[in-house]
């Protein structure tokens, strides 16, 4: 989308309270998220005509949340996906509103992702019947998202001496952002002893390596450049996006190695050729964090490092607030709460505003302290560039640069 | 063909019009491992697609490999999801690269089956002999009349290249 680039913004972003205890239909908690979203971006119901989202069987449709909110649609479109849905769907609410089909997409994502439909497959869907392609894994004990990706991580560790203690930096870094976070639903400092210290899920997973499963919704709404300009918010930007872009034989990704390979290695070139910019060029990364290693896999694959050196550039401090390159800043999955990659896009667009809710008074005027001590500040100083990399699985990502 | 079969709590559903996998598992009940070679190229692949994903030709035959390959990758589960699972714990899933056809058609690409590490009798084997490198051999775990799985067991030949394991 080279001729496309900064002519589309997100304008308004929004969720709910992340919480392991909803009570909540989802179609419940997407209105609570689309309304918040348009009352922050300073639209009205009116001007919000495309609506889209992403899910597993395991939530409400646009069309059931736009008339809660009175809003009458020109385009809608529920997609089934999970991690990476968010930045593909941006990309296509974009080709929605280029293509005239409609002006303004609120996108969202609600799931009781404790309550009712766990991801990693635990309660209803654990004994689900197995056909088709998943007869070639599920049979052999392989059906949650931790044992589809442990062995990707562990060949990782084969071929570049990764460690888990390099790898558990980033919850820690997470967890400490999330402290500084008022919404996060574990606002707990861990350690890398703590994550070491934890029992084993999967070899080469602790339990502190996965992601929480919460509860929510949350929503960003997309519109061009010139609707933006009279809105409420300072607008963000996108500069460039790529979408559930894939290895080959996505279908079975173990036949194509090097399997310690993700898709970020054919994303890179399209999202940055798209913005005309460089991974050093980028001041906050929000790269997904279904596990820690997902997190230091992409990045090292998207060029943050060379391939091969994300265990040790995850570990070295860059990845934390106070960094030089801080990476999800509002505790992401493995702290503040499960959406499938929408939070992270979230929390880079306050960021880009300079009006993170943290706990210093004037957060909703951008005055931040920019102390990172526990509790205190998570505004990055002034940031220019944001990342997002999505992750479906390791032969499946996204990706959305934006500026302010 | 009866079905679903049941394996450890889990339906499998191979349906008559699924040919792919109802034949592959027809084959593993003799006890051979089979995957789709091309007509056109001679290239094999797996699981069965219904085209050469190098020449898209859609002439194929079944052919057997030899059984024998090396670990690439694995796993060892200590915290089941399915319930049939749960008093297994731990056990090891493994990626095995097959001897046949390794590296090509380009160093990358290799004929990679997953399963279990299993002990010659199919119960599950000690996850501590679990190694990057290790030498194993197919063996096949009857389900049904008309299936059986395709597991690994070590086969005690020389190791290939680096051995490794996590902690190890
Ligand atoms: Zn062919």
């Amino acid at each position: 989308m080279a001729n496309l680039k900064d002519k589309y913004c997100i304008v308004g972003v929004g969720e709910t309270e992340f919480s392991k205890n909803s009570g909540r239909t989802t179609k419940a908690m997407a209105v609570e998220a689309v309304r918040k979203a348009i009352l922050d971006a300073g639209l009205k119901a009116s001007d919000v005509d495309g609506m889209m989202s992403y899910q597993n069987g395991d939530s409400t449709f646009a069309p059931f949340v736009g008339p809660d909110l009175g809003i009458r649609l020109n385009f809608y479109m529920d997609v089934v996906g999970g991690g990476s849905s968010t930045e593909a769907l941006i990309g296509l609410a974009i080709g929605a509103i280029e293509a005239g089909m409609c002006k303004t997409v609120a996108l969202f994502r609600s799931m009781n992702g404790y309550t009712e439909f766990r991801i990693g497959g635990t309660g209803a869907r654990s004994a689900a019947p197995v056909r088709g392609a998943d007869l070639a894994q599920v049979p052999f004990g392989m059906r949650s998202a931790g044992q589809n990706f442990a062995m990707t991580f562990m060949r990782h560790m084969y071929d570049y001496g990764t460690t888990s203690e390099q790898v558990a930096h980033v919850k820690q870094a997470h967890s400490r952002h999330a402290v500084n976070n008022p919404k996060a639903f574990e606002k707990k400092r861990v350690t890398v002893q703590d994550v070491l210290h934890s029992r084993w899920i999967c070899e080469p997973l602790h339990l502190l390596d996965c992601c929480l499963e919460t509860d929510n919704a949350t929503c960003v709404i997309v519109t061009s450049a010139e609707r933006a300009r009279d809105l409420k918010q300072r607008p963000a930007y996108i500069m460039g996006v790529a979408g559930r872009v894939s290895k080959p034989r996505v279908d079975y990704h173990w036949a194509h190695g090097p399997i310690s390979r993700v898709a970020g290695y054919y994303a890179k070139d399209i999202v940055f050729g798209q913005a005309g910019i460089t991974p050093e060029d980028v001041d906050i990364t929000g790269s997904y964090d279904a596990f820690t290693f997902t997190t230091m896999l992409q990045l090292e694959e998207y060029g943050f490092c060379k391939k091969g050196e994300g265990g040790h550039y995850v570990s070295s401090g860059i990845i934390e607030l106070g960094g030089k390159r801080p990476n999800n800043t509002s505790g992401g999955h493995l702290c503040e709460g499960y959406t499938h990659g929408m939070a992270m896009v979230v929390e880079n667009v306050r960021q880009l505003r300079g009006t993170v809710d943290d706990t210093c008074p004037g957060a909703a005027e951008g005055k931040h302290t920019y102390d990172y001590s526990p509790g205190k500040c998570r505004q990055v100083k002034d940031p220019e560039i944001t990342m997002n990399l999505g992750w479906a699985m390791p032969a499946t990502g996204s990706a959305l640069i934006m500026r302010k | 063909m009866p079905q679903p079969v049941t394996y450890r709590g889990m339906a499998l559903i191979v349906p008559d019009n699924d040919t792919e996998w109802k034949e592959f598992y027809e084959h593993a009940r003799a006890h051979k491992l089979v995957v789709r070679k091309c007509k056109a190229c001679g290239l094999m692949r797996y699981p069965a697609l219904h085209a050469c994903p190098w020449c898209m030709d859609l002439g194929w035959t079944w052919q057997e490999l030899s059984g024998k390959g090396t670990i690439y990758s694995y796993e060892i589960v200590h915290h089941a999801i399915q319930p049939g699972f749960k008093d297994a714990t731990p056990y090891c899933t493994v990626l095995v690269e097959m001897d046949e056809q390794r590296g090509t058609p380009t160093p990358d690409e290799s004929l990679r089956i997953i399963g279990n590490l299993v002990k010659p009798d199919l119960g599950f084997e000690d996850v501590a002999k679990a190694a990057i490198g290790k030498r194993v051999r197919v063996v096949f775990q009857d389900l049904a009349d008309h299936m059986a799985l395709p597991q690994f067991t070590l086969s005690g030949e020389p190791d290939q290249g680096r051995v490794w394991r996590l902690g190890g």
